[in-house]
Parts: structure tokens; C-alpha cells; sequence
């Protein structure tokens, strides 16, 4: 449980200005999923999972992904971004319980 | 000493409901922002919430949706969409959302993409609750909706709930 909230970040190791670089990132998280009680009533509670994925690079937002619950466990996500200047891509995962886990790459060409 | 009980016990109770009251008064407000994209609803449903009565056109030309054929683990299954686009400010992938129609909360997720993605590209580990189609559904800078789906076959049902 103290993995949570540990982001990883995959870009290719060779990138070259202009490049369309397809980033996988991926949280360790659990996602709860929806509880039923003995009738089949929904348990209403603060369900902890992700609602929100920002991925910003060079400080703009590239892609932003709004989940539910029908996303997995630890989930992973993968998404593309052209890389025009050196710097920093910043992923961002906000939960429903206020968590904000993140993960950054320094983009470099080779 | 009964009417002591008696009223202890109706303190309590009354106490133990204003307790209630107030904690569903706090947890509602908080489950439902939570929930606005992913509700409990038909799919029928939720494509109404979320596109109306736009029309849908077949995008089988430009959308690519990748899934397995069997997923033999429910609660994890690989999708990835990539979309033909040039993804420039003027003609962009706006949305991508996946759908699952069998689903108790069909909205999977949504992603919004900026020209900058360079690519009309998302993939994610999803969760499916039994046998039954997945879509995709794009919806591109000029409002035009596209959908395509594929059936997927569940094994071992991943949604608990």
C-alpha cells in the first residue's frame, strides 16, 4: 500500500526535434471499484480512484484523461506528443480523495 | 429509572439520525461530482447524456481501435485508439471517449487531446464486467462524431460491482 501514488514514465530513449513520441505512463493505485451491500444496494461512499490525468508539456496540456472506476487497477495510460523543444513533460493523476501523484521526464534530444 | 432509559435511548436514536442525515447530506454532494462523467445508467443512456441527439456517423475508415478478442481477465483489458487525423488547430481530435456497453457505468473514460498530441493516440487498461461491445467514439474539432466498436469476449468479469 506505501507503493501508492508511485508514477512511472517510459519515453523512448532517442528522440529527435519534431518527433511524435508515444509516452507510457503508469500508477500504482487501486481503484476502488464500486461496493454492493447483501441486497444489491450501491454503498454510497467516497469512492479513492483516479477521476483525472493531466499531461502537460512545456507547460501546455497535451491530452487530459477523465476516468471512472471502469479503468484497472494500477492503471496505465499511453498517449502521443510531438516534441518540439527541449523540457519537461509532467504527468499528473488527481484521485477522488484529493491525492495528486506526478511524474516528470526531462525531454532531451539526441 | 425505565424513563431515563427510555429517554436515553431516544437521544440516542434521535442522534444517531441527525448523524445520518448529515453525513448524507456531506457524502452526496462529493459522489456526485465524482460520478459526473461515470454513472450508474444504461448505455442507451449515457450516450444521450453525452452527445444528445447528434448524429454518429461510422468512423471504421479512420478510427483504429484496438482490443483483444478474448479477454481472459476482465479486470485488465488493453485498449489503445489511434485515429487518422493531422491534428492541426483547425482540424484536431477533440475527444476520444471508450464506452462499454455492459458495463454498470458504460463511460470508461474521455480524453481530451490538444493539437499538440501531434497524433489522435490514447491507450489505457480498462476494465470490463462481461462479454460485450466496446466502443469508441471521436469526436473531432468540428463537432463531427464518429464510433466505431468491437465485441470483446470476458472470461472472468473484472468489475466486481
Amino acid at each position: 500500500m506505501s507503493d501508492i501514488g508511485k508514477v512511472r514514465l517510459r519515453v523512448p530513449t532517442s528522440i529527435k526535434p519534431g518527433d511524435v513520441v508515444q509516452v507510457r505512463s503508469l500508477v500504482i493505485h487501486p481503484m476502488e471499484r464500486i461496493e454492493r451491500d447483501a441486497q444489491g444496494k450501491i454503498i454510497q461512499k467516497n469512492y479513492n480512484y483516479i477521476n483525472k490525468v493531466i499531461v502537460t508539456y512545456l507547460g501546455k496540456a497535451v491530452a487530459t484523461f477523465d476516468t471512472t472506476q471502469n479503468v484497472a487497477e494500477n492503471p496505465f495510460f499511453s498517449f502521443t506528443f510531438r516534441a518540439t523543444d527541449p523540457g519537461q513533460l509532467k504527468v499528473q493523476f488527481l484521485d477522488t480523495t484529493g491525492g495528486r501523484y506526478e511524474g516528470t521526464v526531462e525531454i532531451t534530444f539526441s | 429509572m425505565t424513563e431515563d432509559l427510555l429517554v436515553t435511548r431516544r437521544t440516542v436514536l434521535r442522534t444517531l439520525g441527525a448523524l445520518a442525515a448529515a453525513s448524507l447530506v456531506a457524502g452526496v454532494p462529493g459522489t456526485a461530482r465524482a460520478q459526473a462523467l461515470g454513472q450508474n445508467e444504461s448505455v442507451q443512456e449515457a450516450m444521450k447524456r453525452l452527445f444528445g441527439d447528434k448524429p454518429i456517423k461510422d468512423g471504421a475508415a479512420l478510427i483504429k481501435l484496438e482490443l483483444p478478442l478474448i479477454a481472459e481477465n476482465g479486470a485488465v483489458v488493453p485498449v489503445s485508439v489511434s485515429v487518422d487525423s493531422p491534428m492541426t488547430p483547425a482540424s484536431h481530435v477533440k475527444y476520444i471517449y471508450i464506452v462499454a456497453d455492459k458495463n454498470r457505468i458504460p463511460v470508461v473514460t474521455r480524453v481530451t487531446l490538444a493539437p499538440e498530441a501531434g497524433r489522435a493516440f490514447m491507450g489505457a487498461n480498462i476494465r470490463l464486467g462481461e462479454s460485450g461491445d466496446v466502443r469508441a467514439i471521436v469526436e473531432q474539432s468540428d463537432g463531427t462524431l464518429l464510433q466505431v466498436k468491437r465485441e470483446v469476449k470476458v472470461t472472468v468479469g473484472g468489475c466486481g460491482g
